[in-house]
């Protein structure tokens, strides 16, 4: 046991730098996607940090072109297969509570976001106190795709963008660039990626947990990137009008009555994107995310939790298999989702999503407890 | 000396907050307890699912609720503000009565826009009407004005069109009125007469040459007061006036006339003017208007009771002119009904930042050098929030019932909804009132700061105590109808049925001697003692009654009618309790709601009839008193569960109910 220290930790790489703890997620040729021992291992080191006084900051970036493409779902299908739908879900118990910690943690963590930030790589890193974005930085939650719904506690975050963005994003998956993560929120800074060596070298100095201090520092190698004049977020009027909508259903005809006033390629692309995604899934999350904007950050994870649970268990629907198949693993990109329209799903149905799982000894995702920590104001704020 | 050293440790401690202080003995001692905020979600558990306490207490359209929620928290419209790192929705009170208004109709057709009033008034479904009562519970929290404005589109203008109207008016207004391209209002008050509706002076005759009514404003005690809508937006008014046909006058009716055309100009032979600014509300326009012999078409006669044929003659299917007027009253009753709902919703706002503040403030150390004590740990404080808590649990219940009375309505059921929705509206707004004075106190000076929310709430309602009837008239009309239901049973000498008073018939129920903690908190007990009161009470009134003269027998008797008015409103309230408990499968939240229950019953045993009127020895009603602080003591571990299971999201709470400290930092004051 003792000696099997290496090929799993090596996923993630740590280095120690005075006050400054720098966790590279090292799994470079499936884009850094999170396995179980990555999730482990960073809620492991999560942990000790925080105990540990001679730490002041976490900085969490990805070797190579991602940062983190998500969690790493074919495992998590293959496990099922293997065994049984309690090994899927005990992946996103680990990975939730990761995601928790990091939502509430006594010392700031800078995410440096330079690449594709998709899905788990999302609840890596929004949580936490500051996410620098660059120019190559791609960030999407493109779950409803995939039979699956914006999890990590993106019922919390995306509900909190302005407007009816959250909705928007989390639906249709869309994809954002970093200038539209700052003006969003998504990310708190910009930094062109030429500049990151030498703004990692002045974190690494850094012997405070100030987040005021941590925040200049970065500010001085930020810049204000420029929308691009297509980008999505110049759209917010088109997207309050139709995403503030109560159903997915009536999203669509909000969607479809824009466009018989002006032909929009962009509007004509997200009624085709919609009507593409598991109609389940699309049900799920618009739900999930409107619970999650009157809820804490907990309470949201733990609602999350038993909707994963139900998908993987598959008894409501088998979407999330689905989706896996044509998406990642058979690749025919055709998936065949069932039920196959948004009408034949009733409210019961979405209903059983969010109810407790009907399991013997399944529990609700129970969260650490956060009391003994002297938490800053960002992390009291969120509960 | 000690308390000096200690302000001086306190002091140092600010001073050198930075560094770490010299050798204690654990370094978690060295930030004092009162320096830190500490959320109480890190500290308080749990005991019952407090999502399924919300199913109950809300009772419907939950995720409705939430929609709605949602819409106002992602709109620059509703003002929102950040406070400690959170977002908190309240109107901005520090704009001018113009900007208030303008800011109100703003949002109004933001929500418009947004399919929210769909089916208000085209829909007729039991669900329509319970999910536009969802609807106003949800944005009163935001806004009084809000509620109100939507409530005389909806309930004053638009449910006048729909209960006294016929189809042609329905076919003609609604589905406009629905999407306020009509803006309308309800013309009834004037200044000289409020609660007398029939003594309003406005008339109305009818020129048969032409097929108009002819409406005039006589003097100018008869100018119309207090129309909301009137000074800036209304288009349409309905407007009570006498009718006097050929010399008769037929009593008060209802007619529509055009106030403004679609630009927004005042119509020719309308005076309007503003009511200006007033002690809450201000986003509301009430306005008052003058009618200098107003013609209106004949068919503007809302005329579901009575008619004006062409050539002039009066019809009406009801004879009885005090039926005829009874049913002109019935667009009240809807908004009777919302009054009394809201009015909940603001106890439940008031309590929860007040409990959610009583949570995380803490004052006075019990000892040197000990932490000082959470409000809320205080047997005092307990005392002065848990029993209120009961109170709007129990208004909670009760407010479910009433809703459902009121959708499930048929002819037979108007006595007992006119009833019912008069008591409840009286002691809902008054207990209300009550509740935010009592939280505000509890807030200490935070609570005077109009960010806070609860002293600005009591200047946004005060105005509920008196609009859709006054407090003390509807009081005095529940002791008549149960007067009269006396004297129909005895007269029949037929038994008592309907408005809870089977109980009459049955033997009186006997209070035991020696109270003790168990029959204390039994249900049965708590039922007999409330009907022992309404049992005697109703008794001494009749006898009183009887025994003035005739004409003025109420005038005399308005002590016994009020207490007797509010023993038949707690015991209806009891009783709704009751059934929404027995619902419940044992467990966590039957148990907690068990206490609640037991609570609501005990301080109603500390009204004074109680002892005045002798239903309770001085021994027993001290017992009572102490078993009041036991259970108060018992429902302190729940307190956060029962504020959180209102379901109102954080953002429309306020700041003292987060961290408070942060909100008010000096960072803060930066930015």
């Amino acid at each position: 046991m003792a000696s099997s220290v290496s090929p799993q930790q090596d996923e993630v790489l740590v280095e120690a730098n005075s006050f400054a703890r720098t966790l590279t997620l090292n799994r470079p040729k499936q884009l850094n996607a999170l396995s179980f021992q990555m999730i482990s291992r960073l809620l492991e080191l999560f942990l000790a940090y925080e105990e540990d006084p001679n730490v002041k900051l976490v900085i969490v970036k990805g070797k190579g072109r991602a940062f983190c493409a998500g969690g790493d779902v074919a495992a998590v299908v293959r496990d099922i297969r293997a065994d049984c739908w309690k090994a899927g879900a005990n992946f996103f118990l680990k990975e939730f509570t990761l995601n928790y910690l990091m939502a509430t943690y006594s010392k700031p963590q800078v995410s440096i976001l330079n690449g594709i930030v998709m899905g788990g790589g999302a609840g890596a890193s929004v949580h936490g106190r500051f996410r620098v974005a660059t120019e190559n930085s791609v960030f999407a939650m493109p779950e409803t795709a995939l039979g699956l719904f914006p999890d990590v506690g993106a019922s919390y975050f995306l509900s909190r963008l302005p407007g009816f963005f959250g909705e928007y994003v989390g639906l249709t998956g869309s994809r954002l660039d970093g200038a539209e993560m700052l003006a969003c929120g998504l990310a708190t800074h910009f930094v062109p990626s030429a500049k990151l060596p030498m703004l990692e070298a002045a974190l690494c100095d850094v012997d405070s947990s100030d987040p005021a201090i941590i925040s200049s520092i970065i500010d001085q190698y930020c810049e204000q990137p420029s929308l691009n004049e297509q980008s999505v977020y110049n759209r917010l009027d088109v997207i309050d009008r139709c995403f503030s909508q109560k159903t997915v259903e009536e999203i669509l005809s909000a969607l479809e009555r824009e466009v018989v006033h002006r032909m929009d390629g962009w509007i004509s692309a997200t009624i085709q994107t919609l009507k593409k995604a598991s109609p389940t899934s699309l049900k799920i999350s618009l739900r999930s995310i409107r619970k999650g904007r009157l809820q804490g950050v907990g309470p949201c994870l733990v609602r999350e939790y038993r909707m994963v649970c139900h998908v993987m268990r598959g008894e409501v629907s088998k979407d999330f298999f689905e989706g896996c198949r044509a998406l990642l693993l058979d690749k025919d990109k055709n998936p065949k989702w069932e039920p196959s329209k948004l009408e034949l799903i009733a409210d019961g149905t979405v209903d059983c999503y969010f109810s407790k799982v009907n399991n013997e000894d399944w529990e609700d995702l129970k969260l650490p407890t956060r009391s003994k920590f002297n938490l800053p104001p960002f992390a009291i704020a969120k509960l | 000396m000690d308390r000096a050293f200690q302000r001086t440790k306190i002091l140092a401690n600010h001073l050198f907050q930075s560094r770490p202080s010299p050798p204690a003995q654990t370094p978690s001692l060295c930030s004092n307890a009162c320096l830190n905020y500490s959320p109480p979600e890190l500290s308080e558990n749990y005991a019952f699912d407090i999502k399924e306490m919300r199913k109950l207490i809300d009772g419907h359209h939950v995720e409705e609720r939430d929609w709605l929620f949602g819409l106002m928290r992602q709109s620059k419209l509703f003002n929102p503000r950040v406070r400690g790192g959170r977002v908190f929705m309240s109107a901005d009170y520090n704009q001018s009565m113009e900007q208030q208004r303008e800011m109100t109709w703003k949002r109004i057709m933001y929500l418009l826009e947004r399919g929210v009033f769909k089916g208000w008034l085209t829909e007729k479904e039991e669900e329509v009407e319970m999910r536009r009562f969802a609807c106003f519970e949800v944005l009163c929290i935001f806004d009084h004005s809000i509620a109100i404005k939507l409530g005389v589109q909806f309930f004053l203008w638009g449910g006048a069109i729909q209960f006294l109207g016929t189809k042609h008016h329905h076919d003609k207004w609604l589905r406009d009125t629905e999407n306020l391209f009509f803006k309308g209002c309800f013309a009834m008050t004037e200044l000289g007469h409020g609660s007398n509706v029939r003594g309003v002076e406005t008339v109305t005759t009818y020129d048969s040459n032409t097929g108009e009514f002819v409406i005039n404003t006589p003097c100018e005690s008869a100018q119309k007061y207090w129309i909301g809508g009137a000074a800036k937006h209304a288009t349409h008014t309905i407007v009570f006036s006498q009718l006097n046909i050929n010399g008769t006058n037929q009593g008060v009716h209802a007619f529509i006339a055009q106030i403004r055309d679609a630009d927004g100009n005042v119509c020719p032979n309308i005076r309007i003017a503003d009511c200006g600014h007033k002690i809450g509300l201000n986003g509301v326009d009430n306005g008052r208007i003058w009618f200098d012999n107003v013609r209106v078409p004949r068919e503007n006669l809302l005329n579901s009771v009575a008619d004006v044929s062409p050539d002039g003659i009066y019809l009406s299917s009801i004879n009885d002119p005090d039926q005829r007027f009874g049913a002109f009253l019935a667009p009240l009753t809807a908004g009777r009904v919302n009054i009394a709902l809201i009015a909940v919703y603001q106890s439940k706002v008031g309590l929860a930042i007040a409990i959610r503040y009583a949570l995380t403030r803490r004052a006075f150390s019990l000892k040197p050098n000990e932490p000082e004590v959470l409000l809320l740990d205080y047997p005092s404080h307990q005392r002065r929030l848990l029993p209120l808590l009961a109170k709007t649990y129990a208004m909670s219940f009760a407010g479910n019932y009433l809703k459902l009375l009121f959708v499930r309505r048929k002819s037979q059921s108007n006595k007992t909804i006119h009833v019912v929705s008069s008591s409840f509206k009286a002691t809902f707004t008054w207990n209300n009132m009550q509740i935010l004075q009592e939280c505000r106190e509890a807030c200490g000076g935070q609570g005077l700061k109009t960010e806070n929310r609860i002293g600005h709430l009591k200047g946004e309602y005060d105005v509920q105590s008196t609009f859709e009837g006054d407090n003390n008239i509807l009081m005095q009309q529940v002791s008549k109808a149960l007067l009269a239901e006396y004297v129909a049973a005895q007269k029949r000498n037929k038994v008592f049925k309907g408005l809870g008073l089977e109980h009459m018939n049955k033997p009186c129920p006997l209070i035991p001697s020696q109270l003790t903690s168990t029959t204390l908190r039994c249900s049965q007990f708590q039922m007999d003692a409330l009907r022992l009161r309404e049992r005697d009470l109703l008794n001494r009134f009749v006898a009183d009654v009887s025994q003035c003269q005739a004409k003025h027998a109420f005038l005399m008797s308005y002590q016994l009618a009020e207490d007797l008015g509010k023993a038949f409103s707690e015991r209806s309230i009891f009783q709704t309790f009751v059934e929404a408990e027995a619902t419940l499968a044992a467990g966590s939240l039957k148990d907690v709601l068990g206490m609640l229950r037991s609570l609501y019953a005990l301080i109603c045993l500390e009204d004074v009839a109680f002892l005045r009127y002798g239903y309770l020895s001085m021994d027993n009603a001290a017992t009572v008193r102490r078993e009041i602080t036991k259970i108060c003591s018992e429902l302190r571990p729940h307190a956060l569960a029962l504020v959180s299971s209102f379901g109102i999201p954080d953002a429309f709470l306020s700041p003292i109910a987060f961290n408070w400290i942060d909100a008010n930092s000096w960072s803060s004051v930066q930015h």
